[in-house]
């Protein structure tokens, strides 16, 4: 089926012309350009894997309709908006660069006979292939079930069509909303910045990007029901949340929208065709000023300042490693995405914390800061450690190997240090300042010196057979079939600190209960350290070799196809 | 001294470096000479640890190196072919962090590092990126990156690739010094002409085999040819250039 429907496309792509198919197949590949997702440049592969993600949500989007849409049909219907902008939001956050030319596109592409503006609708059309593959896959069964439940409410045959329209043309603005506020946002910034200050603010705003698509999609308050929706004290909040507005736009279609609620379909409309115009205008006028810019303005920019940003803890090698961490993870693209993955959770969590502590007065200590204190450590330190395993530039790794001078104890050591100080600090920090907030002040600042060494549990697990430099290694997906780890462990973990932050709590309240419980976990960390020492002393450091390159086909139609055997040869050149 | 014995490596099977023994002494500058393929780099890989030889073994000063094998990297600096650098670090955030693996205390370090990048001109573009830099700037880090800790043994891999000429000349003398002052520099070239005019002596090999070691006013004499290049294509290259020059053309005009 798959490969019917991809000869289908194929055949139909063949119409277009041969430059435009050969830059958007290029393209195509390069939108999301993480490694950890690569999977041998076989694009129909990688568009079938993503797609099947989204496709299993979707058949737990539709179970979810089916069960509860006709009772909370507002509240359902406003999940399936949010989701599909997250996804859509995500995908735009992740191909971030995806449209704009680098250096490479302009060295390459500039001495062919090419015109710009192929380029760009290659890019253009490159992206939405990818978030129309999303929309198509995440929307496969709600985008049914939804309008035949709801159709019913219609009473005619016509019912179901205009809720299945409704549906899917919600789905389709939402997204295309999304991706053309997201390419005004980075046109007027090309606009208006000088090119050197626009590729350090893309950085940036592409992380407050990503960390708002997250924290909005899991703090907005959960309006389902008519009331709540017309309620005065939530207006503010639907005023400035795009969800709400499609929401109304998807009642407006459908035919069921009350009219004190008609505004929000309206501010969508306006919503709507204001970021398309403005993408339009921005990526035009942006498109060719950085195309010049690019070839143009060297790359240098020797005016920065040589401050050190981290102080110097620990020996020169445990400098080198923590320094090396911290410019790898603030100056690589890749590895930020990956991390502001945990870390938004994180900063999700301190900011409800913040507004909590805002809004009421002092509290007792209870689980509300036990929990999300504990799940901010876990995320901190985890998720530093997973993106650890990410590679920065392979074929650099040379250099450390020539100079590996000390025994590999002392590079664990500077490891230990490095998730030390990125990642249980900042949180122990930001949870002592929250714990101001509780009362009694004693106990609530036990439980932060519970939570310096449960941190250094984290980390001392976090080093388990992590006989490498951070950053050197190569990530196989695949290999450690990730999803399963990741949502298993979740759950488990979930559970464990529930039962956990059930016992420290009472822990709290007398002192030889909190004594025995840090002394059990003071052991914990010796008995770990300990074991990760031993280990350490006969552990060889492991760098991975850069795997052969793989050569991208291209599908054109006059290369002869290639029989089975050679194909396979030619890949693996 | 450094002393190659019967140092083999295969890929698959397939010898890249095959028997190669040869010496390279304190005070000489030992040309590494043969064409693509025939196994240059791969032996000096060998000799920096980066690779696992198939057999043979690897000498220091008498030593074995993978005896102790961090004490012989610490004596040793080496230039790579492929100026593979971690391109998110600027030249003196990169060389800052070499400094910091090798141990040379924040001092020592700071004025070799400010030193070395003013005298190979990166002083000014010391905090750009690497991912901007040119060829031969990235090639100067590399340098500089080699010699920082003042090695006995320094290893070059094609040390003059991407340099402009000013350069080039600064590091041909630089070679030239540093073998005066006692080190051993071993290094691998395809500029024959300053190979021939720096070196004491030349090891060629051709496909994974040593086929002349000895110095070059033995080598012209032995073999009754002028120059070092005449020498290489008798020794090194199969194929008659003019030749094959002249069927590539008729291939464009075919």
């Amino acid at each position: 089926m798959r490969r019917y429907v991809w000869q289908l496309l194929q055949r139909a792509g063949q119409r277009l012309p041969r430059d435009f198919r050969v830059l958007h197949a290029q393209f195509l590949l390069r939108v999301i350009d993480l490694e950890a997702l690569s999977i041998d440049a076989d694009i129909p592969r990688f568009l079938g894997q993503f797609a099947g993600v989204l496709i299993m949500f979707s058949f737990l989007h539709a179970f979810a309709v089916y069960v509860a849409i006709l009772e909370y049909p507002l509240r359902l219907e406003h999940y399936l908006i949010s989701t599909m902008m997250l996804v859509a939001g995500l995908i735009t956050v992740v191909s971030w660069d995806s449209i704009f030319p680098d250096r490479r596109d302009i060295m390459v592409l500039g001495p062919l006979p090419l015109r710009p503006a192929t380029i760009l609708a290659a890019k253009l059309c490159a992206s939405a292939s990818l978030l129309g593959v999303a929309i198509l896959a995440l929307n496969t069964a709600p985008g049914l079930v939804a309008p035949l439940l709801l159709g019913q409410l219609h009473a005619s045959i016509f019912g179901f069509f205009q809720v299945l329209a409704a549906y899917w043309i919600t789905m389709v603005a939402a997204t295309l909303f999304l991706f053309c506020s997201v390419l005004t946002i980075q046109g007027v910034a090309s606009l208006v910045l000088p090119y050197r200050f626009f590729l350090r603010l893309s950085a940036m705003l592409q992380l407050v990007c990503f960390g708002v698509f997250l924290t909005v999609y899991f703090f907005e308050p959960a309006l389902g029901t008519l009331p709540e929706l017309v309620a005065h004290q939530n207006q503010q909040v639907m005023a400035h949340s795009p969800q709400f507005w499609f929401l109304g736009l998807f009642n407006q279609i459908n035919g069921s929208l009350p009219a004190q609620l008609s505004w929000l379909a309206t501010r969508a409309w306006i919503a709507l065709a204001a970021v398309i115009i403005g993408a339009g205008v921005s990526l035009l006028l942006s498109y060719m000023r950085v195309m010049k810019k690019i070839v143009e303005q060297p790359d240098l920019d020797p005016t920065r300042s040589s401050r050190r940003l981290i102080p110097r803890l620990g020996g020169s090698l445990q400098a080198a490693i923590a320094t090396f961490c911290f410019r790898s993870i603030t100056r690589s693209r890749q590895h930020r995405i990956a991390l502001a993955f945990c870390w938004s959770i994180v900063f999700a969590i301190f900011v409800s914390m913040l507004r909590r502590v805002a809004r009421n007065g002092p509290e007792k200590v209870s689980l509300d800061l036990i929990m999300p204190t504990i799940i901010m450590m876990s995320c901190a330190v985890l998720g530093l450690r997973g993106v650890f395993s990410l590679p920065v530039s392979l074929k650099a790794n040379w250099m450390l190997r020539v100079t590996q001078l000390r025994p590999t104890t002392g590079y664990i050591a500077a490891t230990r240090r490095t998730l030390q100080l990125f990642g249980v600090l900042p949180v122990l920090v930001a949870s002592a300042g929250l714990a101001y907030h509780f009362r009694p002040l004693s106990h609530a600042y036990r439980h932060i010196g519970f939570l310096a060494i449960f941190g250094c549990i984290l980390v001392e697990v976090g080093l388990f057979h992590f006989d490498k430099v951070p950053f050197t290694c190569s990530f196989v997906p695949g290999k450690t079939n990730i999803q399963v780890i990741f949502w298993g462990g979740a759950f488990v973990f979930m559970m464990l600190s529930l039962l956990f932050g059930m016992y420290e709590l009472k822990a709290l309240d007398r002192l030889s209960s909190y004594a025995i419980l840090m002394g059990c976990s003071m052991a914990v960390v010796g008995g770990l350290w300990t074991f990760n020492r031993i280990r350490a002393r006969t552990a060889v450091l492991y760098y991975d070799e850069v795997l052969p390159e793989i050569i991208t086909r291209l599908g054109l139609t006059f290369l002869p196809p290639a029989p089975a055997a050679e194909a396979q040869k030619v890949e693996h050149v | 001294m450094l002393e190659l014995r019967r140092v083999s490596k295969h890929f698959s099977g397939i010898a890249a470096v095959d028997d190669v023994s040869f010496c390279a002494r304190p005070g000489e500058v030992t040309g590494y000479l043969g064409p693509n393929g025939s196994g240059k780099s791969t032996t000096i890989k060998m000799i920096t640890a980066l690779l696992e030889m198939t057999s043979g073994q690897i000498l220091f000063d008498g030593k074995l190196i993978e005896d102790d094998i961090v004490s012989y990297k610490r004596r040793m600096g080496y230039v790579p072919e492929e100026p593979y650098l971690y391109n998110h670090l600027s030249g003196a955030e990169y060389l800052t962090m070499v400094a910091d693996l090798r141990g040379l205390s924040s001092r020592i370090a700071s004025g070799r590092i400010d030193g070395m990048l003013r005298l190979l001109s990166l002083y000014d573009d010391r905090h750009a990126g690497i991912s901007g830099y040119s060829k031969g700037m990235r090639q100067k880090v590399l340098i500089a990156a080699a010699l920082m800790h003042n090695p006995d043994l320094v290893l070059l891999d094609e040390p003059f690739s991407g340099l402009d000429v000013g350069s080039a000349l600064v590091l041909r003398s630089l070679i030239t010094e540093l073998a005066a002052r006692g080190k051993v520099v071993l290094f691998s070239s395809h500029e024959l002409d300053t190979v021939e005019r720096i070196s004491n002596r030349v090891v060629i090999l051709h496909r994974g085999k040593v086929v002349a070691d000895d110095s070059i006013a033995h080598l012209r004499s032995l073999m009754e040819l002028p120059t070092l290049e005449a020498i290489f294509s008798q020794l090194a290259v199969e194929q008659d250039s003019n030749t094959l020059a002249r069927q590539l053309a008729d291939l464009i005009y075919a």
